[in-house]
């Protein structure tokens, strides 16, 4: 199988969340002597892009999506140890959660699928998240982006407690804050002083990597 | 017979599994399997289906997806199961009317069959929607107990007690739970109708110490009001909410399930999220114990259920549980536009005429995607009453008729919608009564609904 052959096998599996047929490439990238960094940028990265895509057009749904970003996961864990430190490129380090007193994960599972499949190292903190979490975790992993979900009108609280937290300590300059779900809205984030918020995940991970990008 | 008791026994002795497993290889997978098992497909030709075998196999589909995976158990991490036999004989068992409101509001709610000419029961509100302030909670429920037709009422929810945002399991959520009930109460005695029933009950609680604290006697909640317990998408469960049970049945207060399957989530497409909706409702029967039932599908990246995969599975769901049981059903739509816009009117018109003529009763929706605060008027819940009473007795291939030439008046503008007006930009502050500007695009649309074929009585 030729190079180009296996990057269109890498991206295809991907778009059909095939795991096994993601690992049985990434495999063969390795014993091929194929650069990794390549297989990655034009097998992986280029099917999620496709699955990211689909959902948005909603071609493909929920399901389809956090299993596309499963066998991306797949396939990096092959490819990465095979890349030197100094080569390897991620978009940038997210931590993500549904705020203190929320149990609602579907928006942020969302958000968490495409911020994998899209190139990002994620750290899910899951749901019910108290504040000082984000915060001790975003340090701990040295992330780029704090995301905070909340569905309910009566838990949007806990991200302006998270922005307070931050700037109280210190800390606010540290971190990109993004926030989303349901109830939030344009004027709420301008309220509490987040760097970001957008309607759909979709557009939530461009607006992250342009976020990433002016910060640098 | 299953009890309460036998419903926590499996929540703490069910098979143990992770969330992930049970959404992406459980929930999803076996859904997918159904719909396949079953040949259930949407047509988007037909939004409001005259085929029987469709609804009934819808139904016999969602018994069999429920036997398999049950309800997840968010805090032990099992599911909760039951068999065929316990599902049919809790169907055969479930309240098949019942009633509400005190006075001259007293009212009886009835299940309905597709095209029935029996009125649907019209819970007019404001869908738990959120307001900013205590004037504006107090004039709207003032103005829905004007609804002629009403025959409950869903109040707003507070965001802030005395300017302070509410926090979840805070004490700000107790007060503004015990002030959502009092401000309630006072404000349908000042409308002149203190009998109406709220049924949404203590709509700013949102965990069980919140409702718990608003159902003391001395704030006003009466056994003839309703209590709601929401489930946790897709087909979830926690001890909170088992509490709340718990707590309701323990004080045989009725209880009304809610449920809000995703199109484009782990339902999937309009077939996994119609069965999904069919057995919320075995759900609800089962685990809360719940005399009445709720559904909202909704789409996933829209926050509104006006497009055409929507309607199907309003339409088809409603037809499936009317046509083989005898459970109570209401429908809850959300629009994407807001207030005091025709898209609006145009998108319950359509909703609640699919949902209607399949056989169910309504519950005004969330207007504007439900999401923001004060984006409500009394118009859209009078609105949704009327076309939900014009609907009664029309025959599927009619109201399917009517929703298609519906569709074309909104269907390319639910990405960016109108957002309308805010309460306090359309509503007088003292009486709360809409302006004229609303007045005259709800006669306007009424007009041209009336056109299409569409009596209002």
């Amino acid at each position: 199988m030729s190079k180009e052959e296996l990057f269109k096998k890498l991206s295809e599996a991907v778009i059909a969340s095939d795991s096994q047929a993601v690992v049985d490439a990434a495999k063969q990238v390795i014993e091929k002597g194929i650069d990794p960094v390549e297989a990655i940028e034009k097998g992986l990265s280029k099917g999620a892009i496709a699955v990211g895509e689909k959902f948005d057009k909603m071609e493909i749904f929920l399901t389809g999506l956090m299993m596309a970003a499963d066998a991306m996961k797949a396939g990096m864990d092959i490819l990465l140890p095979h890349i030197s430190k100094e080569k390897i490129v991620r978009k940038g380090t997210v931590v993500s959660g549904t705020v203190k007193g929320d149990i609602h994960d579907i928006g942020k599972n969302i958000l968490v699928a495409l911020f994998q499949a899209n190139g990002f190292d994620v750290y899910d903190l899951g749901t019910d998240v108290s504040t000082s979490k984000f915060i001790e975790e975003a340090e701990k992993v040295n992330a780029d982006i704090i995301t905070l979900s909340a569905l309910m009108s009566s838990t949007i609280g806990g991200q302006k407690d998270v922005i307070d937290y931050l700037k109280e300590t210190g800390k606010r300059k540290n971190f990109i804050v993004m926030v989303g779900g349901g109830p939030t809205t344009r004027e709420w984030v301008e309220e509490i002083g987040a760097d970001g918020w957008a309607e759909t995940a979709t557009e939530a991970i461009k607006l992250a990597s342009e976020l990433i990008e002016k910060k640098k | 017979m299953v009890t309460f008791l036998d419903v926590v026994e499996r929540a703490l002795t069910g098979k143990p599994c992770s969330e992930r497993e049970y959404d992406l290889k459980i929930f999803s997978t076996k859904l997918m399997e159904k719909v396949k098992e079953y040949d259930i497909k949407y047509d988007p030709e037909t939004l409001v289906p005259s085929d029987n075998s469709l609804a009934d196999d819808i139904f016999k589909a969602a018994i069999d997806f429920y036997c398999e995976v049950g309800t997840y158990c968010k805090d032990t991490e099992r599911i909760i199961k039951f068999d065929e036999n316990e599902i049919k004989e809790k169907l055969k068992t479930a309240p098949s009317k019942l009633t509400f409101g005190e006075g001259t509001d007293v009212g009886t709610m009835v299940p309905r069959k597709p095209e029935d000419k029996t009125l649907p029961w019209c819970f007019c509100g404001a869908g738990g929607v959120a307001v900013s302030s205590e004037h504006i909670f107090s004039k709207l429920v003032e103005n829905y107990a004007r609804i002629p037709i009403a025959n409950s009422i869903t109040t707003p929810s507070l965001t802030k007690v005395n300017g302070i945002r509410i926090r979840p399991e805070s004490p700000l959520e107790i007060l503004g739970a015990i002030r959502t009930v009092v401000l309630g109460r006072e404000a349908l005695r000042r409308g002149g109708r203190p009998g109406l029933p709220i049924m949404n009950s203590i709509s700013t609680a949102d965990s069980a110490i919140a409702l718990i604290a608003g159902l003391h006697p001395e704030f006003g909640l009466r056994p003839t009001d309703c209590y709601m317990i929401a489930t946790l998408a897709e087909l979830k469960t926690n001890f909170d909410l088992l509490n709340r049970a718990c707590t309701l049945m323990s004080l045989s207060l009725p209880i009304a399930s809610l449920y809000g399957p995703i199109y484009g989530g782990y339902c999937g497409g309009p077939e996994g999220t119609a069965v999904a909706t069919v057995a919320y409702h075995l759900m609800g029967a089962l685990v809360y114990q719940a005399g009445w039932h709720l559904a909202f599908p909704i789409h996933i990246k829209y926050i509104a259920s006006s497009m055409p995969e929507l309607l199907w599975v309003a339409s088809v769901y409603a037809q499936a549980i009317s046509r083989n049981t005898h459970l109570l059903s209401l429908y809850f739509n959300y629009t994407a536009a807001g207030p005091c816009t025709e898209m609006c009117l145009y998108e319950i018109a359509a909703q609640h005429t699919s949902a209607i003529t399949s056989g169910v009763s309504m519950e005004t929706g969330g207007i504007a995607g439900g999401k923001r605060e004060d984006y409500l008027t009394p118009i859209e819940p009078r609105f949704t009453a009327e076309v939900a009473h014009a609907a009664a007795g029309l025959k599927r291939e009619d109201a399917n008729e009517l929703v298609k030439k519906l569709l074309p008046k909104y269907v390319d503008k639910i990405a960016n919608p109108p957002l309308g007006m805010k309460h306090q930009e359309c509503c007088d502050f003292d009486t709360g009564k809409p302006s004229q500007k609303c007045w005259d695009i709800y006669n306007k649309v009424k007009r041209e609904l009336t056109d299409l074929g569409l009596e209002f009585k």
